[in-house]
């Protein structure tokens, strides 16, 4: 068992590193406890350094039989996801000091929280068992409940708190009771055999209802219709670090699940599911997207672009090949960098959840140029313009649902549908667009200083921008990493 | 010598970008970069030909840089360098240096003077851009670069309201003839499959031959100012007059002609020769006229330049076999003509659009030959070298246009009768109107008081002139032949009968006697045929009456209807579901059940 560790080098890092900084936080003075945030970061930057040792990326080849009976997964889609979340939780971290006046307490348990729930993502990532599933997902739940209501002068945040935590354990109680059903007809919590037995196992009605509800579970992690309800209100009321780490992490945690359970393990149920799936994201599209349309607060803007975004990734499950993950993974690489410069450059322009309203965007080309141009690059790489992250990657899934098109006619409208859901969106974030370019202040407002931004900040905010310009550009490389990471998602025993 | 022949391409335009990157702050310092830019485009061009050097020579292809590669086209900046283009070359850098030197004494008062020679520059280069083209595509892409500089050197005073129309109809104008020219660079693309001259000479002739070339000659209709489109060419006058002497003599109006040389091998033989002889002729005949009842000294020499383009045209379409006497630059009487024609042309008229700007500025930029009158001894270098120029155009033997004009008329005579009398018709009006315009302006008493104060203008503008005399009197002796004595009998007859009557009429005239004699002719030439009245009345009965019909449809049912519509619509669903978003708890926790029940039902019914 001792040399099996290794499979969990990088996790054990990190829950290493947060205690660390729980520790760290009882000898520090109250003062100097920012530097633990860039010293957590760091630690992360090591970790993700790590991920790329030979010793480590070796493993992907390596048969983890023997570790936990094969429970737990290091692949290339589980290193494409670890690697994924250590760079969110960089980011959020740097993001989550420059907020750290505004938590008035615990700012070092605040970093520890971000730490865990990362860890819990990069458990997830390498899930291959509905034990591992389920605990991996309530770990990153339950710090996020935390990270939520953390704000806890805050009226909005602690009601943001409260309402994830109740609809969250009600999606986990969902979650909890299907993974019962599922084992009471398959005999076994493992994806691999899952995979073995699916074409009896699809005859069972008991079986696909505790699949539906595990699925319900996962479609409450990724916001996707009808399970959305949640987004805007949490979004909005949770600091605004939480609400990028949510955005990004939580999100992508769901998906890496979607596709370790409805690619690779019993893709036959998710052929079953087709017209499902297909209904599910083509109204989480529209549902996104028109109900963004009238709304005027940046974060809870953000927040139904997010719940569009779920659909538009989902419209890579629906496709059921390789080439959709490879979008979904595209995407998702793309939508990291965009969503976590909006939020950053909200979180500058905002004091104290006030003034959240799109109008604290006018005048920013004035007094911001920098801020402006990555504000404007996320709008249009979100808007899924040409030459950004996000045009390349609405062309994948685009692209991987036409391919299967010609063999179901439905698929033609899921196309349409997410086309128009392009169009309604260009409106509103071009809306954010033409407020920073062309906004105009009223006459007795006082015209707001010019924004000063920490290095540490302006680091990031410059790494995103290069990586929308790089993924939208260039993408072939960041192509073909997608694409081995996604052939090695699928399983057999 | 490739480098020379992109020497000569690119350094007008590294001039026009350094002007404009950023000497324009200094103004000699950019007329300096300028001159220098053009003069030597002139050295290297007159170092080519003196070389005897062609691209392509036949040991390989012509310099070139691939531009564009598609399957099925590919595009590329080459430089063809043969007889005709090292010819023109001669023409725009020579004549184009000239000018330049020229407009240092005519602008020197501008607030803007870095900016024209900007201007100069670019247009310079696009210029060249089309005599050196190897194929259509790029001449296409520098014959609209000619259509925007000349736009901008037409509407170089654009806060003057008449210079700003003027260019904008000189740019909508050529536009209309351009379009034409796309429709032909296409077909012919989509017949033979190759935009390249090389490749397109070597291919067999086609029944599209005829419909292409005739789109193609629409793009010279354009530039080369042929009715119908010729109402731009007058009105461009409003440019200054050094832009008239480069755009209206030596440049922008012989690239049309330029082209149909160019392209010759496409046309042969087809349909379209006829339609482009007539309407040469035709135009050649009616400017003629027009210029007879003009009374701006700019005006008159702008329509003697559609007359003498009308020429050209009419002689490139007449084709005809070549004659073993000529100078041969291709192997057509008609394109050799023409360009014989279009150079000698381009000295004199340049000369005679310089001395008109030496007289306008002598005379306080008045411009009405009534209100001149006995410049001869104020202004006497003016004076002589207009008289030079003049002598030029009529064709008075000994002197180049003699010769060039007579090249034209023997192919005429040659290859079709009705077009040979036009010729001579328009051989006794063009000495008419110039008998006109120089007694009224030169001779008798001044008849205002800018005359009676002219002054010589200083040696920089007048320099130009003197040099451009020489060519203007010896460029026909290149090409010298033994003139049929019957053209040569018809050509003088036409001098002497036009001088003559243009005598009688006007010398000491103070005022025109014409329109009392002629009446209603007299108007309608002074009208210039009412061409601008029938494009306006087009404009406003049918072309308005559309655009307020789109303008409808726009407005109501695509902005009103299907956008505000659209945008009303999806806005309106996003606030009826945002109603969804209630806030409470309960509510929330509702939608989760009922949607888990809704998609259990779904999937498992």
């Amino acid at each position: 068992m001792g040399d099996q560790l290794k499979f969990v080098q990088l996790e054990m890092m990190v829950v290493a590193l947060g205690l660390l900084v729980l520790i760290a936080d009882l000898a520090m003075a109250p003062s100097r406890r920012r530097l633990l945030g860039y010293l957590s970061a760091a630690g992360l930057f090591v970790v993700f350094l790590l991920s790329f040792r030979d010793g480590y990326t070796a493993l992907v080849n390596e048969s983890t039989e023997a570790f936990f009976n094969s429970r737990y997964k290091v692949d290339g889609l589980a290193l494409f996801f670890k690697r994924f979340f250590l760079i969110a939780g960089i980011f959020v971290l740097v993001f989550a000091v420059d907020f750290s006046e505004r938590l008035r307490s615990g700012m070092a348990e605040y970093y520890s929280f971000i730490v865990f729930a990362l860890s819990g993502m990069m458990f997830a990532a390498s899930a291959n068992d509905f034990s591992m599933l389920f605990v991996s997902i309530e770990l990153i739940t339950i710090t996020f409940y935390i990270l939520v209501s953390f704000q806890r002068h805050r009226l909005h945040s602690l009601e943001a708190g409260v309402k994830y935590l109740i609809l969250g354990a009600v999606s986990s109680a969902f979650m909890i009771y299907g993974i019962a059903l599922v084992f009471g007809v398959a005999g076994s919590l493992q994806f691999d055999d899952l995979h073995a037995q699916q074409s009896e196992l699809i005859q069972s009605k008991v079986f696909l209802f505790g699949m539906l509800f595990l699925f319900a579970g996962l479609a409450f992690k990724i916001s996707a219709f009808p399970f959305q309800v949640w987004a805007p209100d949490v979004y909005q009321g949770a600091p605004t670090p939480t609400t990028a780490f949510l955005a990004v992490g939580s999100k992508a945690a769901g998906f890496v699940l979607l596709i370790r359970l409805l690619v690779a393990a019993v893709p036959e149920v998710t052929a079953e599911w087709t017209s499902v799936l297909l209904v599910i994201s083509a109204l989480t599209i529209l549902y996104g997207n028109l109900c963004a349309l009238p709304q005027r607060n940046l974060k809870r803007l953000l927040a139904y672009s997010g719940i569009a975004n779920a659909g538009y990734l989902l419209m890579g499950i629906v496709a059921q090949s390789e080439e959709g993950t490879v979008a979904i993974l595209y995407y998702l690489a793309g939508y990291l960098f965009t969503v976590m410069a909006a939020f950053m450059i909200i979180n500058l322009l905002t004091k104290e959840g006030e003034g959240e309203d799109i109008s604290c965007l006018s005048g920013l080309s004035k007094r911001s140029p920098f801020l402006a141009f990555a504000m404007t690059l996320a709008a249009v790489s979100l808007a899924g313009i040409p030459p950004l992250a996000g045009f390349f990657g609405k062309f994948l899934l685009v692209k991987s649902v036409a391919t299967e098109a010609f063999g179901n006619t439905c698929f033609f409208v899921l196309l349409a549908v997410a086309v128009f859901g392009v169009v309604v969106s260009i409106y509103y974030y071009f809306g954010i667009v033409r407020t920073i370019f062309w906004g105009r202040r009223k006459a007795d407002e006082p015209t707001p200083p010019p924004v000063t931004i920490g290095l540490p900040v302006r680091i990031v905010l410059g790494c995103c921008v290069a990586a929308m310009l790089y993924l939208g550009l260039l993408p072939n490389k960041p192509v073909k990493w997608a694409e081995t990471a996604a052939k090695v998602g699928v399983t057999s025993k | 010598m490739e480098l020379a022949a992109w020497l000569i391409f690119l350094l007008p335009l590294i001039s026009a970008v350094t002007i404009g990157i950023g000497a324009f702050r200094s103004k000699p310092i950019s007329a300096g970069i300028s001159i220098a830019a053009v003069v030597g485009s002139f050295i290297l061009t007159f170092v080519m030909v003196a070389n005897g050097s062609e691209f392509p020579d036949g040991q390989g292809p012509s310099p070139k840089v691939s531009w564009l590669r598609l399957d099925g086209l590919s595009v590329d900046i080459g430089l063809k360098i043969d007889g005709l283009s090292k010819l023109m070359l001669c023409v725009v850098t020579g004549v184009g240096s000239l000018i330049h030197i020229f407009s240092l004494g005519y602008m020197k008062e501008d607030r803007d003077f870095s900016r024209y020679f900007a201007f100069l520059s670019l247009f310079i280069f696009s210029m060249l851009g089309i005599v050196l083209a190897d194929n259509f595509v790029m001449m296409f892409i520098f014959w609209e670069l000619v259509g925007v500089s000349s736009y901008l050197l037409i509407g170089f005073w654009f806060d003057k309201p008449s210079a700003a129309d003027a260019a904008k109809k000189a740019f909508m104008t050529n536009r209309v003839g351009d379009f034409g020219f796309l429709l032909g660079i296409l077909m012919v693309w989509a017949a033979f499959g190759s935009v390249s001259f090389d490749v397109l000479e070597k291919e067999k002739a086609t029944v599209l031959c005829g419909l292409a070339g005739f789109l193609i000659f629409c793009g010279a209709i354009g530039k080369s100012a042929q009715a119908p489109l010729h109402v731009w060419l007058p009105d461009a006058m409003e440019g200054p007059t050094p832009v008239s002497a480069l755009i209206h003599a030596a440049t922008m109006v012989a690239a049309g002609v330029y082209m149909l040389c160019r392209v010759f091998f496409l046309i042969e033989g087809t349909w379209a020769m006829e339609a482009i002889a007539w309407i040469g002729g035709i135009t050649s005949l009616m400017a003629a006229l027009m210029a007879v009842q003009q009374d701006d000294i700019k005006r008159i020499l702008a329509y003697s330049t559609l007359s003498q383009l009308g020429y050209m045209v009419m002689v490139v379409g007449l084709g005809g076999e070549t004659n073993s006497d000529y100078y041969k630059i291709t192997n057509v009487a008609g394109t050799d003509a023409a360009m014989f024609h279009l150079t000698t042309h381009a000295f004199f008229k340049a000369m005679l659009f310089l001395g008109a700007g030496s007289v306008i500025y002598a005379c306080h930029h008045e411009q009405d030959i009534w209100k001149m009158g006995g410049l001869r001894r104020r202004m006497p270098r003016t004076y002589w070298t207009f008289l030079i120029g003049t002598l030029a155009l009529c064709g008075v033997p000994l002197f180049s246009g003699f010769f060039s004009k007579e090249a034209i008329l023997t192919v005429a005579y040659k290859e079709s009768m009705p077009l040979f009398l036009i010729a001579v018709a328009v051989a006794v009006l063009t000495t008419f109107y110039m008998t006109r315009l120089f007694l009224v302006a030169f001779c008798g008493e001044p008849r205002s008081k800018h005359a009676e104060h002219a002054k010589e203008s200083p040696v920089v503008m007048t320099l130009p002139l003197l040099i451009l005399a020489v060519p203007s009197v010896v460029a026909g002796y290149f090409n010298m032949h033994a003139p049929d004595p019957l053209i040569l009998f018809a050509s003088l007859i036409a001098v002497v009968f036009g001088a003559l009557l243009a005598n009688s009429i006007y010398r000491n005239a103070t005022d025109d006697p014409l329109p009392v004699r002629l009446g209603f002719i007299a108007r309608a030439m002074k009208a210039r045929f009412w061409f601008d009245e029938i494009y306006q009345w087009f404009i406003d009965k049918v072309q308005e009456r559309l655009a307020k019909l789109a303008d409808i449809i726009d407005r109501w049912i695509i902005a009103g209807l299907l956008v505000r519509g659209a945008h009303g619509s999806t806005e309106f669903a996003g606030r009826v579901l945002r109603l969804a978003q209630t806030g409470n708890l309960q509510t929330y926790a509702f939608w989760f059940a009922a949607g888990l029940a809704a998609v259990l039902v779904f999937a498992l019914s």
